[in-house]
């Protein structure tokens, strides 16, 4: 996205996709993750703590809701007059769904927020003026404002452990909105390496850092439109398309065998994310 | 970013926006002197003119021909460019590596100071010369394979894109005013890309993928320049620079 | 990774070494530090810092990769760290490690917190009045053989954690020289009554278990998945069971009275009351009906209607559970924390472990453990029970030195030990340790210790996956303080002091590692490799991986002794169990100042950075209690005060309260932040082992009046369960797994 694209026909721009005049070509990154499989055991919200220089807030900021966890476990459990949760809680991974036609980049009044031709919605923390409109318009509440200034801020990075800070990404200032990038420094760093040697990225070459830490495999993330993908693949057996707002197999007779889904996806936002239901043993 | 930097930087966008949107396929305005970076002091004056420079060529003080530049390659010392985000700086080692071997000039100044430092294993406090703010991340790796390994062209006119003639110089000073418009203006001009082969994919890409090499908007769209070669724009993806 | 010649160079020249891993300047690789701050382009004003000499394949702003071990926990994962000019950036789990193939829970990857930690103890300090004096190492071993003169072996005690690998061996030769047998291996919270129940039934203290070959998994309160044993292990053998054998998804059922980790992702979860898991697996045998001999003879009494009397189970969930095990065969029955923290936990683990040979499951998914061919590097595991000894000891005052290993128990000691004063009795106290935590402030010496991503070490853990392993650990970064030290060259100058001959061909802890390593090349799998090559590629890979003889379980079934006690009467004085709760992130609260493990939300309450009153809503209603409201605990012993969280996934008469906070000291992200359980801990034991029976401890409530809100991550109260239709769910019956990808 350019300027002059923007200028020349923002509403072009802002209806690119998952309008396919330009289809994915040859990247659009997405996810998959199995709630079967997770166990809500926070490594892949630690991980993105760790490799995106998320600051840790405190106890008063966090209070105030000033948490800046891109990555949350997200918890539910049955409240149907049970005495007990007995059938366990529903642990839910929530991170930026990086939708296609995300409703926070129509409204950002500055462009700084956008979308890029691999299917990500990019946030670019010099162009941000922190309007907040973007947050405001996001249905999964993902989008995480730097009230304060945190390199600045006491006890958040004080001497040496800003020495872990991760120099592919901005440790964001005062004043812009913030939200999980599907760990582009790690995609583009693998995309400038494929494109030097004249491929696409290959299946496995890259990993964002939730997936890598998983204990459970939980998450698969990759391209979509690399028929030998995992997350391609996944796709297609739960007949999940990205382009629809309502998926075909839930409309026929007698529902679905099949778990995966996405969140919310009725409002048109088509996002990259496709979750698989949890499942509960009905023998018990 | 700061508050009180929010108006500016909205205003620098917008004047930003409209000089880039005007000089669309045009060559970047010529530097005045006015877009030179400070001269900076180095701890050692080094003759980037002495190493790099033509042989015979450069015009030196005592205009002794025997004593023109060595015409090194750029990457002999600057090693880690093609290989990273960042060019870094060559270790010490490397000019020890050739001077501890070259006795004749071993009692000039600087060489003896850059002994000074060998000897006391300390490295070369250089000053940075062109520096970009840290939400910037130039990849030096990717513009050496498009334009030195894949197309061919001489390294100091690659290398002098963005940092101009430092083969004439001493201690390198910035000739090129390394904005973000400075770098769109170019992204934005029409490429010569590699030859395609008999299916009109370039050479090296993929059947999957037709814009292997132009992931981002411009697909090349079967431009062709004067000459009948391939073109392309550069990308023009935000999150490319800015992550 | 780097490639192994690279290794070679640079692991054969430890100083090549440490040029390579001192930390590179910002500008050297454009790091961007400050952000958006720096708008502006300053030419010419920042230094760039190069190396001297650099290694061909370290290349300013490409990772380099070395391979290590995590400490985080004891489990063994192996990590890989990623370094950037010099500094480590991030761990990731090491994918040739058969423990945590690749995958790192989120303490393990907080552990750079604790290297980088702002409050680690820099200086050997030594006691002057209530003051720590920064001394030289020269001088501080001079202290110790100072104070070490004319003091007999018996009075010298040293407490550690779990050891293992060359720093045992090195321990263990030290202690030796110094003629003393008093070395407590103590850790805060382990399943030594699990240990002992299996040793007693199974011939091994730690069995292998295999939750990937179970059809069904019943636990009794051992959170595999979040902090039992092997975490990181048990959860990747979940998610292959979840897939299934034979495509039929495996079953999982918790009974426990606090919901764990574990129990939140149950299909089935079972209150119990607290102390009864023996009777519930006596009720399941009894139930399954399969029983004959001795154990139909011990099973008689318990049947449906009174188990579910005892235990609070529903009679239908005891048929339905009995049914499901007979169907699905093999299963596996495992005990936790839960069931083994009370008088009676061994009754309650022999019960448990019964059930497991009634329902065939030994041999098929409790294996025999790989054993370790080098028996003076297998694990020393910790117990309560040494704490308990030292603390006689000390109260006796039968010790004039105190080695103290890197342990805190002065925080994890109940209170109605009074460790902290009986540690005063000892006359000279030296602590090891990272932090000035509670125990290092009562020690007359302190000595900084390295992290782990400076140090030197080998590891064997407990739990061995596939095959026997050594982890090796090596500095991922050059020291970050110039005077902290490894736990094994302090060692090998305390050695030294004593045995300077034997010893004297060591230079550093590196040198011995690396001749003892060299020593055993055959046995470790290097013979016909020389020595710096099959040296370069163990540290290049980061373990040493040996096939190791498995054998078949001595089973030995004695039902003779066991006896489960009825449950107790309510106490009016004390009503309430209280469950000092281990919890993923903070575990023994030796990791609390790590401000990740403090941010990120507890698994189940999501609360962060303070503890809390886990509590039933029904009881809660009972008392007029409402979220936030901050009440008092009492027990015999003490009280403490915390806001409370209603939570449904605990059983009626308990409340439970999260071990691991409520420091006092330790640091800026520990102090201050919750309270702490021990504190009101009561002093009761397990009858056969003497293991602290944690979960005895009786308490009432008071409401103080006060109310807070509470922080945490899911919101308002009240307000948690908005968006419960985005996390859907669907039953077995309705989907069919094996057409998945």
């Amino acid at each position: 996205m350019s300027v002059t694209n923007l200028l020349d026909n923002w509403a072009a721009v802002r209806h690119f996709h998952p309008i396919d005049d330009k289809p994915h070509d040859p990247y659009k990154w997405a996810m998959a993750i199995d709630l079967d499989a997770c166990i809500g055991c926070n490594a892949c919200a630690v991980a993105c703590y760790a490799e995106n220089n998320l600051p840790v807030v405190g106890r008063e900021k966090f209070k105030h809701g000033q948490v800046m966890h891109w990555m949350r476990i997200e918890r539910y459990w049955e409240e149907d007059g049970r005495d007990f949760p007995d059938q366990g809680f529903q642990f839910l991974p929530m991170m930026c769904q990086q939708c296609e036609a995300a409703p926070c980049e129509t409204v950002c009044p500055v462009g700084a927020t956008n979308h890029t031709q691999d299917g990500l919605n990019s946030q670019i923390y010099n162009r941000c003026i922190g309007s907040r409109y973007c947050s405001a318009n996001c249905p999964f509440k993902v989008r995480y404002f730097n009230w304060y200034d945190y390199p600045t801020t006491e006890n958040v990075w004080p001497a040496e452990m800003n020495y872990q800070l991760n120099p592919d990404v901005t440790v964001r200032g005062k004043g812009v909105m913030e939200k999980c990038t599907f760990c582009v420094q790690r995609l583009r760093a693998a995309e400038v390496t494929a494109k030097g040697e004249g491929r696409i990225v290959r299946e496995g070459e890259v990993q964002t850092a939730c997936q890598q830490s998983c204990p459970t495999g939980a998450i698969s993330f990759g391209n979509l439109v690399d028929p030998e993908s995992r997350v391609h693949k996944q796709w297609q057996a739960q007949q999940v398309d990205l382009d629809k707002d309502a998926q075909e197999k839930n409309q026929k007779e007698g529902g679905t065998d099949l778990r995966g889904y996405r969140i919310l996806e009725e409002l048109r936002s088509y996002p990259s994310v496709m979750y698989l239901e949890r499942v509960r043993e009905s023998a018990v | 970013m700061h508050r009180y930097l929010c108006f500016p930087a909205i205003l620098a966008g917008f004047l930003m926006a409209v000089g880039c949107y005007a000089a669309t396929d045009q060559q970047p305005t010529l530097t005045t002197e006015d877009d030179l970076g400070p001269q900076v002091q180095q701890p050692i004056e080094f003759p980037h003119y002495r190493h790099a420079g033509n042989r015979n060529t450069v015009d030196l003080t005592n205009s002794d021909p025997t004593k023109g530049g060595m015409e090194i390659n750029c990457q002999y010392c600057h090693t880690y460019a093609r290989r990273s985000l960042t060019a870094g700086i060559p270790p010490l080692q490397k000019c020890v590596g050739c001077h501890q071997n070259i006795p004749s000039v071993r009692d000039k100044p600087r060489i003896v100071e850059l002994f000074k430092y060998w000897d006391a294993k300390k490295a070369i406090p250089w000053k940075k010369v062109h520096d970009l703010p840290d939400f910037v991340r130039f990849n030096h790796e990717r513009h050496i394979k498009r334009f030195i390994e894949q197309q061919g062209r001489p390294v100091q006119e690659v290398c002098g894109y963005c940092h101009g003639q430092v083969k004439e110089m001493t201690t390198a000073r910035r000739q090129k005013p390394i904005t973000m418009g400075w770098c769109v203006s170019c992204h934005m001009k029409e490429h010569v890309v590699v030859v395609a082969n008999k299916d009109g994919i370039p050479e090296g890409g993929t059947p999957l993928g037709k814009q292997a090499y132009w992931y981002t908007f411009q697909k090349p769209a079967e431009t062709k320049n004067a000459a009948g070669e391939l073109t392309a724009k550069g990308p023009n993806d935000c999150w490319l620079c800015h992550k | 990774m780097i490639d192994s010649d690279s290794v070679k160079n640079l692991a054969g020249h430890p100083f090549d070494r440490r040029d390579f891993l001192k930390v590179l300047g910002w500008g050297g690789a454009a790091a961007a530090l400050s952000g958006c701050g720096n708008t502006s382009i300053e030419d010419g004003k920042e230094t760039v810092v190069s190396y001297v000499e650099a290694k061909d394949y370290v290349i300013p702003g490409v990772a380099v990769y070395f391979n290590s071990t995590c400490a985080q926990c004891d489990a063994g994962c192996s990590i890989t760290g990623k370094i950037r000019e010099g500094r480590v950036l991030k761990l990731e789990g090491n994918p040739e490690s058969p423990i945590n193939k690749g995958k790192l829970c989120g303490l393990g990857q907080a552990a750079v917190q604790h290297h980088y930690n702002p409050d680690r103890v820099r200086e050997p300090l030594l006691r002057k009045g209530d003051k720590g004096e920064a001394i030289s190492w020269e001088k501080a071993y001079a202290l110790i053989n100072e104070k070490l003169a004319g003091v007999k072996g018996e009075e010298i005690a040293l407490l550690s954690g779990d050891v293992s690998g060359h720093q045992k061996v090195l321990l263990g030769n030290y202690m030796d020289s110094l003629g003393s047998k008093n070395h407590f291996v103590y850790e805060a919270v382990s399943p030594a009554v699990v240990r002992a129940a299996n040793l007693k039934f199974y011939g091994v203290e730690m069995p292998r278990y295999r939750i990937d070959k179970a059809k069904v998994v019943l636990s009794f309160g051992a959170d595999f998945l979040g902090t039992w044993v092997s975490p990181v292990h048990f959860a990747q053998q979940y998610a292959a069971f979840r897939k299934g054998v034979d495509g039929q998804r495996g079953v999982l059922i918790q009974a426990e009275s606090k919901m764990t980790l574990t129990g939140a992702n149950a299909d089935r979860w079972l209150a119990v009351r607290p102390g009864t898991e023996g009777i519930l697996a006596l009720g399941i045998i009894n139930a399954l009906g399969v029983s004959t001999g001795d154990v139909a003879e011990l099973v008689k009494d318990y049947d449906k209607a009174r188990v579910s009397r005892d235990t609070g189970v529903e009679p239908s969930n005891i048929d339905k559970i009995a049914a499901l095990l007979k169907l699905r065969s093999p299963s596996l029955v495992l005990a936790g924390g839960a069931a083994e923290g009370y008088v009676h936990g061994m009754q309650n683990a022999a019960a448990i472990n019964l059930l497991n040979q009634v329902l065939g499951n030994v041999g098929k998914t409790i294996e025999a453990p790989v054993s370790v061919p080098f028996p003076q590097m297998a694990p020393s595991k910790g117990r309560t029970a040494a704490l308990k000894d030292l603390n006689d000891g000390l109260a006796a005052g039968k010790y004039k030195v105190l080695f103290n290993v890197a342990t805190n128990p002065v925080f994890t000691a109940p209170a109605s030990y009074k460790f902290r004063d009986n540690m005063a009795k000892a006359g000279f106290k030296v602590a090891f340790a990272h932090y000035l935590d509670e125990t290092a402030l009562q020690a007359d010496l302190v000595l900084p210790l390295d992290s782990e991503m400076e140090d030197w070490g080998t590891h064997v853990p407990e739990y061995l996956a596939d095959t026997v392993q050594i982890n090796i650990q090596q500095p991922l970064m050059e020291r970050l303080h110039a005077n902290t030290r490894g736990m094994g060259d302090i060692l090998l100058a305390l050695v030294k002091q004593r045995r300077a001959e034997e010893y004297k061909a060591f230079d550093d802890y590196y040198g011995y590692l690396r001749s003892a390593v060299l020593q055993n090349k055959a046995a470790l799998g290097g013979a016909g490799s020389d020595d710096d090559t099959f040296w370069n590629d163990t540290l290049s890979n980061g373990i040493v991986k040996l096939s190791g003889a498995s054998g078949a379980l001595s089973l030995k079934v004695d039902v003779s002794g066991l006896k489960l006690p009825a449950p107790k009467e309510i106490d009016e004085q004390y009503p309430m169990n209280l469950i000092p709760a281990v919890t993923s992130n903070l575990r023994d609260g030796r990791h609390t100042n790590q401000p990740w493990i403090q941010e990120s939300p507890d698994p189940l309450t999501t609360i962060v950075w303070d503890s809390w009153v886990e509590m039933h809503p029904k009881m809660a209603l009972q008392l007029g209690i409402v979220e936030g409201d901050i009440v008092k605990v009492t027990s015999k012993t003490g009280s403490v005060s915390a806001q409370v969280y209603l939570f449904p996934g605990i059983y009626p008469d308990a409340v439970s309260i999260p071990i691991g906070r409520g420091h006092d000291a330790m640091g800026r992200y520990a102090k201050g932040y919750g309270v702490n359980p021990f504190e009101i801990m009561d002093a009761v034991f397990e009858s056969a082992t003497g293991e602290l029976a944690m979960h005895e401890t009786r308490v009432n409530i008071t409401k103080t009046g006060q109310r807070v809100i509470v922080v945490k991550d899911e919101g308002p109260a009240g307000g948690r369960q908005m968006g419960r239709k985005i996390a859907a769910r669907v039953s077995t019956d309705q989907v069919d797994l094996s057409k998945e990808v």
